[in-house]
């Protein structure tokens, strides 16, 4: 996937996680984390699997500024790796920042993440 | 294989650290950063500007995995 590819998925998709792995098959513990942590949010987010392309990790450290996996954006605008997505999920801030992109009939039965 | 110890010449080599933890077991690494530099920061730019320090050695693959706190050393102060 080259920087256009990725440009275009990320302001497309109202959330992207590129990945190790799928959503449904994480092959990190980084990138699974990651998507646990915005299913507990209830939203819909597009999965990109960087192993699946040898050259989506080297474009996307020049793309992004972020030379690692995985990186999650939101509404075109890059939130971080593993370590902010769930510390801004545990203080609030991401559920702000996903907003109406939460499931409305579900966002009552996020729970807290261990 | 790759150690703590390296990891911390090069941060300090390219931040100037009020405070530097690094552990990890040759693989996957957990840093805390105190720096007067991340005043001001979102937690993306304060990574990035780590990021930005470590690039060559990502970019090597040497280093696969960094968890990382970025914090001011008004913050690490104040901590709970």
């Amino acid at each position: 996937m080259n920087k256009e590819q990725i440009h275009k998925i990320v302001t497309e998709n109202p959330v992207v996680l590129f990945m190790k792995g799928s959503k449904t098959f994480p092959q990190c513990g980084f990138s699974g984390r990651t998507a646990q942590v915005l299913k507990a949010c209830n939203v819909d987010f597009v999965d990109v699997n960087v192993l699946a392309e040898a050259d989506t990790v080297p474009e996307l450290r020049d793309y992004a500024d972020w030379p690692t996996i995985p990186v999650v954006y939101i509404r075109g605008e890059l939130i971080g790796g593993c370590d902010i997505t769930t510390e801004m999920y545990q203080a609030g801030e991401l559920q702000a920042k996903l907003g109406d992109l939460m499931n409305p009939t579900r966002r009552a039965l996020i729970e807290p993440l261990v | 294989m790759l150690t703590t110890e390296q990891i911390e010449v090069w941060i300090r080599a390219g931040l100037d650290c009020t405070h530097l933890a690094v552990d990890g077991d040759g693989r996957h690494f957990e840093a805390l950063i105190v720096s007067p530099v991340f005043d001001g920061l979102s937690r993306v730019q304060r990574q990035q500007r780590v990021n930005a320090v470590l690039r060559e050695h990502f970019e090597t693959e040497l280093l696969h995995a960094l968890s990382m706190r970025c914090m001011t050393p008004e913050e690490f102060n104040a901590r709970g």
